[in-house]
């Protein structure tokens, strides 16, 4: 479904990716482990089409088409969605009309009639109850003064209510509390299908209990530098990076690792 | 080139239309004697900085319009309404109740005992020196309308005024009115100033509320106009204790736009809360200059401000909060953000506080900014169109305050004429 080949990019100038090779197919979980600051977000904005990012070589199809090509909308109208890291707080546009318009893009898209607001608002109560989020969230502000959980939970909520081909998920466990992890872990499973890729970005062994990957990869200074098994992330989680060779920033990574094993 | 004219030139200063009671033709007679000398705004003119080269007043826009037409009386409003054109009432277009508790009035209807009441009223609540054109109106006016609500009388339904000019030569209007708000009456007063025509116009009017203990009185004024119309325009406004102003000013853009308010708050308690919202594109201008009086004590005062910029247009906000000495436990809040949609258009804001007491509340904020990129990822990664992402973002900079604007029908006009603007401003990546 995705292919990634020798995939370099850079910001204001500074080579952020340096050759990233990754094949996922239908059905996959991919996990993307690795310290602070490696590029895994970047990849994923990257993915997403955010054009704060140069990409200098390398290339992304996605089922043979070239993704690169597209514009951040047709990414998304084509099945790519990325929650993000830092979910962006949009005052004035309230949760529900931003997703209906994504909704009925998308819709628009694929040539179907456009979701009224009374559908909308019954499948939107639905998903919300899903992943443990007040319907009252509906009404305010995009994000505007959700805390970091409440900001991740509707990213998967987005995610679940577009019903994307590829979901990038960036770090989408951070800052959550157990219950919260459940939640959030049930939501990426329910996403889980044999016509749908999941690439998640993650600090934390604990994800993997609750969403088994078929692949994990670690990510260091732009690269990939050992991929395996799910038994990879214990391994990590037992080792840290440094066996790995990875000398920069692993002290915020292994300390990481060491919180999730509290 | 032809330098810029230092003074009014006094071709504008001839009025039309006799058909006054005579103490209003006497006021108008000494207003125009007073300003043969009246300066020109220029550069230098302090309130005039950053609009004065969109003023360009030619000697043909000095002749009246005719008062004639009825293109206004199309409209449709859920309410009672007012049709001016070119600065003349035009009653069979007009439907309003003659209530014994309110009335409302031509000036050409007036008696002269009525006149000569008005007459002491007329321009008490603008200052002559700081609103240069407000007595230019005063000198020109033709016609206007006095509203007067008796104590505890209440106008069930909106009062929309249209204020149309039909600029199918070049020409000017003086559109006046005049509220006498008795103690604890309520009124919502509606101005539309629409216009027809292409050939250069000007627009020069003045509107005035004074409201007595405990009145009530929201104005909603749409400034719609064309592209060949220059408006000036001023609203003045005093309160007496425990009243209550709303004000709700939208603006389009065009070559000229300039709007005055004023506000004393004058009696204890009194308040007022002020929304604005100015949309410009093109080259258009649109400058606001407020001015809230804080006179006596423990008064509110409420200002919300938004300028949206697009193109190479050009918006100006000043905002001055004057608390007085003897205005204790006063409370002021005044919020201007402006938006740039384009890194050609210009945006001038600036708060002025003059705080004279201690024992205030007084908050002022003011940015300019653009559309935030990482909100429009956001959007677009959503499978958002460019297009509708811009359109959201910017309605999200002014939704509030266009929810706040009590009346439907008002808001559906101001809906649509962004949507045409968004039409013009935003294109589908
Ligand atoms: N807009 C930007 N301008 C400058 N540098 C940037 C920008 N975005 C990212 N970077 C830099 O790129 C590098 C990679 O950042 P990225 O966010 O991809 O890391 P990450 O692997 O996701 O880290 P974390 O685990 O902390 O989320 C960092 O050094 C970061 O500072
Ligand atoms: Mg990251």
């Amino acid at each position: 479904m995705l292919s990634i080949k020798n995939l370099h990019a850079s910001v204001e100038g500074k080579e952020i990716l340096k050759g990233i090779n990754l094949e996922i197919k239908a059905g996959e979980v991919h996990a993307i482990m690795g310290p602070n600051g490696s590029g895994k977000s970047t990849l994923a904005q990257v993915l997403a089409g955010n054009d704060a990012f140069e990409v200098t070589s390398g290339s992304v199809t996605m089922n043979d088409e070239d993704l690169l090509e597209k514009e951040t909308e047709e990414r998304a109208r084509d099945g790519v969605f990325l929650a993000f890291q830092y979910p962006v707080e949009i005052p004035g546009v309230s949760n529900l009309q931003f997703m209906r318009t994504s909704v009925n893009a998308m819709r628009h898209h694929r040539g179907e009639p456009e979701m009224n607001a009374a559908e909308f608002m019954k499948l939107a109560r639905e998903i919300s109850k899903q992943v443990d989020l007040d319907p009252a969230f509906l009404k305010r502000g995009v994000n505007e003064g959700f805390s970091g959980g409440e900001k991740k939970r509707n990213e998967i909520m987005q995610a679940l209510m577009l019903q994307p081909k590829l979901a990038i998920l960036d770090e989408t466990d951070s800052g959550l509390d157990i219950d919260a992890l459940k939640v959030v872990s049930d939501g990426v499973n329910a996403l889980r299908a044999e016509d749908r890729a999941i690439l998640m970005v993650t600090h934390y062994q604990r994800l993997l209990d609750h969403i088994v990957p078929d692949f994990v990869h670690v990510l260091a200074d732009g690269k990939i530098v050992k991929s395996g098994g799910r038994e990879l992330a214990l391994e990590l989680e037992d080792r840290g990076y440094a066996w790995l060779g990875i000398k920069d920033d692993e002290t915020a990574a292994s300390s990481a690792l060491s919180n999730s094993a509290n | 080139m032809k330098p810029a004219p230092t003074l009014l030139s006094t071709a504008f200063l001839h009025p039309a239309g006799q058909a006054l009671p005579e103490p209003l033709l006497a006021l108008r007679k000494q207003r125009g004697a007073a300003l043969v000398d009246m300066p020109m705004p220029t550069r230098k003119t302090e309130n005039w900085k950053y609009s004065s080269k969109y003023l360009k007043l030619t000697d043909e826009m000095a002749t009246s319009l005719p008062a004639t037409g009825k293109t206004g009386s199309a409209l449709a409003v859920p309410g009672y309404k007012v049709v001016f054109i070119n600065g003349v009432v035009m009653p069979e277009a007009s439907e309003y109740p003659d209530l014994d508790n309110i009335r409302i009035q031509r000036f050409g209807d007036l008696s002269d005992a009525e006149a000569s009441e008005l007459v002491e009223r007329l321009d008490s609540t603008l200052d002559a020196k700081a609103v240069q054109f407000a007595g230019l109106n005063t000198a020109r006016f033709e016609d206007g309308l006095v509203i007067r609500l008796k104590p505890d009388a209440v106008l069930d339904q909106p009062l929309f005024i249209i204020h149309e000019v039909t600029a199918d030569s070049s020409g000017s209007a003086f559109p006046r009115i005049f509220v006498d708000a008795g103690r604890n009456s309520q009124l919502t007063l509606v101005e539309e100033y629409i216009s027809s025509g292409q050939e250069a116009v000007f627009v020069n009017s003045v509107t005035e509320f004074t409201l007595a203990e405990g009145a009530n009185v929201t104005n909603i004024r749409l400034s719609m106009g064309g592209e060949n119309v220059q408006h000036i325009g001023a609203t003045g406004v005093t309160q007496q204790r425990s009243s209550r102003f709303e004000s709700h000013c939208v603006g389009f853009g065009g070559p000229l736009r300039r709007h005055d308010l004023r506000v004393r708050l004058e009696g204890k308690g009194a308040e007022c809360k002020l929304n604005g919202v100015v949309v410009t594109q093109s080259t258009q201008h649109y400058d606001n200059h407020t001015t809230i009086e804080h006179v006596a004590p423990n008064c509110d005062s409420e200002e919300t401000y938004r300028n949206i910029a697009a193109d190479k247009s050009h918006a100006v906000f000043n905002g001055r909060i004057h608390i007085h000495p003897d205005a204790q436990k006063s409370n002021a809040n005044m919020s201007n953000k402006n938006l740039l949609l384009s890194t050609g258009a210009e945006i001038d804001t600036k708060p002025e506080l003059e705080i004279y007491a201690d024992d205030v509340k007084c908050a002022h904020g003011a940015t300019i900014g653009q559309l935030d990129e990482e909100s429009l990822f956001y959007l677009v990664s959503r499978g958002i169109g460019r297009r509708e992402a811009n359109v959201l973002l910017t309605m999200a900079f002014i939704n509030e305050l266009v929810a706040q604007i009590p009346v439907e029908a008002v808001r559906d006009t101001v809906q649509a004429r962004l949507n045409q603007f968004f039409d013009q401003t935003f294109q589908e990546a």
